[in-house]
């Protein structure tokens, strides 16, 4: 993944505080999730499964896989 | 090969374009992620991405005063601002269309140091588009500084002199390159393939004049004295696993110090001892056993006179081969996984049950230059699971032992740190651990207390 990317989801994540930023460590900074970030991840993939879920039965119907 | 100089220096020139308060929140540690990643034609374009979206970002727009005017002196110079940025993306796209590309996808497999030298050649990935050598200048362990990088991939071996690295091409064949000047390594030469079994491993001899190719079930000698023309001078047939009996096959490769015997372990519960002495006539004096334990990592001592490995299961062996045609044990040292130091909590705890999908412990073995200590790195890598989450830890345990020069052990000492790789790597003091990054080419280098 380019640096660009990285700290552009980063910052994205910070903003909304579902990331913080803990001390860093010999030139390597680590981010911890918050509660908020689990929340948040917890819905995303319940909406997920949701999807796969629809997904399976859909396809189960169309050609019985 | 790309300008990756360039490209450094230009993702650096970028970050410096990003609204003031987004620098002083990222940009120390966005610099510091450019140290340790492989700038390409790639990473500018991203960043220049990343400049832009800041600034329309409203969050970080707010902080700047009003609306910058431009005078009609200054919009002239704007204007050829933005067609040179234009006309080098156009180049660095037209660089970034390589037949190779060095991405470092995949992380540090493998890193050579050169004796003496202040050269480490770090390896990203085997015998894909993907894979990358990189040479760094280690003058300062705490910072090492890249100097190059090109197409090669692990296995990789620097030669004692530090002037020729061993790797292997896109396909498959062992590959020399001239690193004389390791800013601009040079192909020198594409050795021939050994048959369809994969290359694992590649040794230079402490002379630099022969080159051990290692593939599954064969071992390769050739004269690399004049590089750009190698010659094969002998084959030997390596020991093979059983197909099926072991999913697991730690392979190493390595010389004595005087060039004289050659020890090979293949992935059995062998270490086959070989008289290189004349390479074109090298055979087999004698086998090393450690029954139902695989050896996993074996090395010389100064002297020559003893060889140390560690198994699967974490015993040291210690052997001397004061008479190489009749290896003698002098040492048996078990239980050091169970010994190593543990992330606390974690599922791998010695007394813990066992965990069949946890990765297996990985070993390096060294002797210190003056041949008095042993030193023995565990890597564990193990998984954490508690309710909200699962995460993985890695540590490294390191071990010193005191050696006689007849191969007793005593007085351990060992240390400990918490790694991101879990194939480490020894320097030659036999002191200094390399560790690999998992996602990046990226190498840490640490000594113990």
């Amino acid at each position: 993944m380019e640096p660009g990317t990285l700290y552009g989801a980063l910052s994205r994540l910070e903003r909304r505080g579902w990331v913080r930023p803990l001390a860093t460590a010999e030139r390597r900074r680590p981010y911890q999730i918050t509660a908020a970030g689990q929340e948040i991840l917890a819905e995303q993939v319940t909406t997920m499964q949701q999807i796969v879920h629809v997904a399976r039965l859909r396809t189960a119907m169309a050609w019985g896989a | 090969m790309m300008w990756p100089g360039l490209a450094g220096r230009l993702s650096r020139v970028l970050v410096g374009c990003h609204p003031r308060r987004w620098r002083e929140r990222y940009g120390g540690e966005m610099v510091d992620v450019l140290d340790q990643h492989q700038a390409s034609a790639r990473t500018v374009l991203n960043l220049t991405a990343s400049v832009l979206s800041a600034h329309a970002d409203p969050a970080y727009r707010a902080e700047r005063p009003a609306r910058i005017r431009l005078s009609d002196g200054e919009k002239p110079v704007i204007a050829v601002a933005a067609a040179v940025l234009a006309i080098v993306t156009v180049i660095f796209i037209g660089a970034w269309n390589d037949r190779w590309h060095l991405s470092g996808a995949g992380g540090v497999g493998g890193v050579a140091f050169a004796p003496g030298q202040h050269l480490l050649v770090s390896a990203v990935g085997g015998a894909s588009q993907d894979s990358m050598d990189t040479m760094w200048d280690i003058t300062d362990p705490a910072r090492p500084r890249q100097l190059s990088a090109f197409q090669g991939g692990e296995p990789t071996a620097l030669s004692p002199d530090g002037r020729i690295v061993a790797t292997l091409s896109y396909d498959g064949q062992p590959v020399l390159w001239d690193v004389a000047n390791p800013r601009r390594p040079a192909r020198i030469a594409t050795m021939p393939t050994g048959g369809t079994a994969p290359l694992w491993g590649e040794a230079f001899s402490p002379d630099g004049q022969i080159l051990a190719v290692a593939y599954t079930d064969q071992i390769f000698l050739w004269d690399v004295a004049s590089a750009a023309r190698p010659r094969l001078l002998r084959t030997l047939a390596a020991p093979v696993t059983p197909a099926g009996e072991a999913s697991f096959t730690p392979q190493d490769i390595t010389f004595s110090p005087d060039g004289r015997i050659l020890a090979s372990v293949t992935g059995t519960d062998h270490v086959t001892v070989w008289n290189v002495t004349d390479p074109a006539r090298a055979a087999r004096i004698a086998t090393l056993t450690s029954p139902r334990d695989f050896a996993q990592a074996i090395t010389f001592s100064p002297r020559g006179n003893l060889l140390a490995g560690v198994t699967y299961n974490g015993t040291v062996l210690v052997f001397s081969l004061a008479d190489p045609a009749r290896p003698t044990l002098t040492a048996t040292i078990s239980g050091i996984t169970a010994d190593a130091l543990y992330p606390d909590g974690l599922l791998q705890h010695p007394d813990a049950p066992p965990c069949p999908s946890c990765s297996p412990a990985n070993y390096a073995v060294a002797f210190t230059p003056d041949g008095r200590t042993l030193t023995v790195v565990v890597a564990r890598q193990e998984g954490n699971v508690t309710a909200s989450a699962f995460s993985m830890a890695t540590r490294d345990t390191v071990f010193t032992w005191n050696v006689t020069s007849s191969g007793a052990v005593s007085s351990l000492t060992t240390a400990f740190r918490d790694v991101d790789d879990s194939e480490p790597t020894l320097a030659p003091d036999g002191r200094t651990v390399a560790d690999g990054s998992p996602t990046s080419n990226a190498v840490y280098l640490w000594t113990p207390p």
